[in-house]
């Protein structure tokens, strides 16, 4: 039994199979909350833009509600934007709206070339001098994750998602290529990322939902650039698929990570008698309707749904929505303390 | 091959994808002679009907639909030249205005949406994704469509949808107005005065012809 751990050993000893007092609740996505930017007087565009407001940004929902990973950045666009895409952060537009890839550049048939600069490009630095800070802040205290995108993922922000899924049929060996030629990028950041201070590195497929591809095109395309570049990234990783993985559990598991993460719609009892006790599974709480439009109660009885479904750690199963009540956060964290106590394993 | 086969072949070249033997069939049946409407309705709206219940069922998924679409656009180009218009009947099907609003770029269901207006024959104005609200508004009064569909996959861009409908209607208060999208739901639409909300690709059509033939109904009324 591994008592007192604190939220950082907690989540590494998960993360390297370890035995831990307890279930964590953490996240390898965004977590930041509306009441966490308040507090810390951090603008939304200044959470994307500068480095101490995306540091103290991360790092306000451990600090106030105690969730256990500080997670930096916030936006899908520092690969995009790093590889020579223009990115839109609406920052004269009152409200919360997440960056968007402006300009795309590249074409079924083309394949990029990794600059060689490409660690000092676009906001790369910025994500890597926040990951310091929160190192140097709270490092001891609080697991500090950083993410990328997966290769098919990030094809669907360099190029027309239209044409992507379209050519992934039509011309699937144009496209295999493609996604070669993402993997360089993606691997150096990744190792990147680590290096400035990440204790573990979550790889976003989210674009390869398994609500808009089949199992087999998962198999076929984009499940060997996937895993090529996980078994590159020198540290501890989670994948993480939206949509209902349950047809594709296998296969992420597969991937080589140290843990998947899922989201509501994967049936998480399926997947633990299919992955069996070894598998690290984390999730399935749904970001938007229990964190923003549920209630405590119910935040609470999600969590002990998905801990008893077998969940080795309680996770959102998307960037928490920032409007996430407060209330909720704290529901969250408590009742993963509350129902995740006794050896992992035990509760199954 | 018979009229019968024609429709068979072109429902089957929609559904197989197989965008050269939709060409080819449609070429067929023009030159058969027969009408280029029937072709559309029967041939590829019928394929493309499938394509919408196995997307349902989960046997296909997002790529092979929009192939499918490619097959029925090519059909689609190849016979809509050629139907007849009967100038004496009143268009059954009208003009509608589509996009996912600022600041979002969820555009997988919206593109789907859009598809099946153009199987059931409406004309289309897709404005694309991450569209200033203003331009839903310029658009509107440019094409003078009876319909506006509103699309947000965000609760944060879901709110530009209030704004959009308000500027409509201050402008063109008999437009209808759709709106759709994972977090928008009945009391959204409500409360944001929508005319009406789609769950899904199908319920947004049946929504949307309601919608239309009631405005055709009022314009008629005011006419006379
Ligand atoms: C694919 C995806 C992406 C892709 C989008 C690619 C593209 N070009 O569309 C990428 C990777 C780029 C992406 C980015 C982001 N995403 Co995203 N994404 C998804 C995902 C996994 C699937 C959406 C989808 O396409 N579904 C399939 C289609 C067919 O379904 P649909 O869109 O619901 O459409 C149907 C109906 O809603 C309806 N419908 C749709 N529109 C309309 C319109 C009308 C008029 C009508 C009548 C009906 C109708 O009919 C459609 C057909 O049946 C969802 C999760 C999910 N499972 O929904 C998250 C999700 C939408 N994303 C989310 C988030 C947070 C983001 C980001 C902000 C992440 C980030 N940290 O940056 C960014 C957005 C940046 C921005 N400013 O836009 C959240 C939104 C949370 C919220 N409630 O607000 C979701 C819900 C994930 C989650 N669980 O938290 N995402």
């Amino acid at each position: 039994m591994a008592d007192g751990l604190n939220s950082k050993e907690r989540v590494i000893k998960l993360l390297n199979g370890d035995v831990v007092d307890r279930v964590p609740c953490f996240s390898g996505m965004g977590n930041i909350t509306v009441e966490g930017l308040n507090k810390s007087g951090v603008s939304f565009v200044e959470a994307h833009k500068s480095p101490e407001g995306m540091a103290r940004a991360a790092a306000s929902s451990f600090e106030l509600f105690g969730y256990e990973s500080a997670v930096a950045p916030f936006d899908l666009g520092v690969e995009a934007e790093a590889l020579g895409c223009r990115i839109n952060f609406y920052e004269h537009s009152e409200g919360i709206i997440y960056p968007t890839v402006k300009t795309k550049i590249l074409h079924t048939g083309d394949e990029l070339s990794m600059p060689e600069d490409f660690l000092e490009r676009g906001r790369i630095p910025l994500v890597a001098k926040a990951l310091e800070i929160l190192k140097r802040d709270m490092g001891e205290k609080v697991a500090i994750g950083s993410y990328i995108l997966g290769p098919f993922t990030l094809a669907g922000q360099l190029m027309d998602l239209n044409e992507l899924l379209k050519d992934s049929f039509k011309r699937q060996g144009d496209i295999r290529r493609l996604l070669d030629s993402l993997k360089a990028p993606l691997i150096a950041l990744g190792n990147h990322l680590i290096e400035s201070g990440a204790d573990f590195i979550t790889v976003r497929e989210m674009g390869a939902s398994a609500d808009i591809i089949s199992p087999r095109m998962f198999k076929n395309l984009i499940m060997p650039p996937l895993k090529e570049v996980i078994s590159e990234i020198h540290g501890l990783r989670i994948l993480h698929i939206c949509g209902d993985t349950n047809p594709i559990v296998g296969m992420m598991q597969e991937c080589g990570a140290e843990a998947i993460s899922v989201e509501q719609k994967n049936d998480v009892a399926a997947t633990r008698a299919a992955l069996g006790d070894e598998a690290v599974i984390l999730g399935n709480i749904d970001a938007f309707n229990l964190l923003v439009k549920g209630t405590p109660e119910e935040v609470r009885e999600a969590v002990k749904k998905a801990i008893k479904a077998g969940v080795d750690g309680v996770m959102p199963g998307c960037d928490i929505w920032p409007e996430a009540k407060a209330e909720n956060m704290r529901a969250l964290v408590e009742a993963t303390a509350e129902y995740g106590s006794g050896r992992i394993g035990e509760e199954k | 091959m018979n009229k019968e086969e024609l429709l068979k072949g072109l429902r089957e070249g929609v559904i197989e994808y197989d965008e050269d033997k939709v060409k080819k069939l449609a070429e067929e049946w023009l030159k058969a002679g027969y009408d280029a409407n029937e072709g559309i309705f029967e041939g590829l709206a019928a394929g493309m009907e499938v394509v919408g219940d196995l997307f349902a069922k989960n046997e296909y998924f997002v790529p092979e639909v929009l192939m499918c679409a490619d097959a029925l656009y090519a059909g689609l180009d190849i016979l809509r030249p050629h139907v007849k218009v009967d100038k004496g009947k009143k268009k059954l099907k009208g003009e509608v205005v589509i996009g996912t609003v600022e600041g979002d770029v969820h555009d997988i269901g919206k593109n789907i949406v859009k598809l099946m207006f153009e199987v059931a024959g409406f004309t289309v104005h897709d404005l694309g994704k991450d569209v200033p609200l203003d331009k839903f508004v310029e658009e509107q009064m440019r094409t003078d469509s009876d319909l506006v569909c509103l699309s947000a996959m965000m609760t944060t861009t879901m709110v530009g949808m209030k704004k959009v409908i308000e500027k409509i209607r201050a402008k063109n208060p008999k437009v209808k107005i759709l709106i759709g999208g994972a977090p928008v739901t009945k009391e959204v639409a409500e409360m944001y005065g929508a005319d009406g909300y789609g769950r899904d690709a199908s319920n947004a059509l049946t929504e949307a012809i309601k919608m239309i033939s009631s405005l055709r109904e009022m314009r008629r009324e005011d006419k006379i």
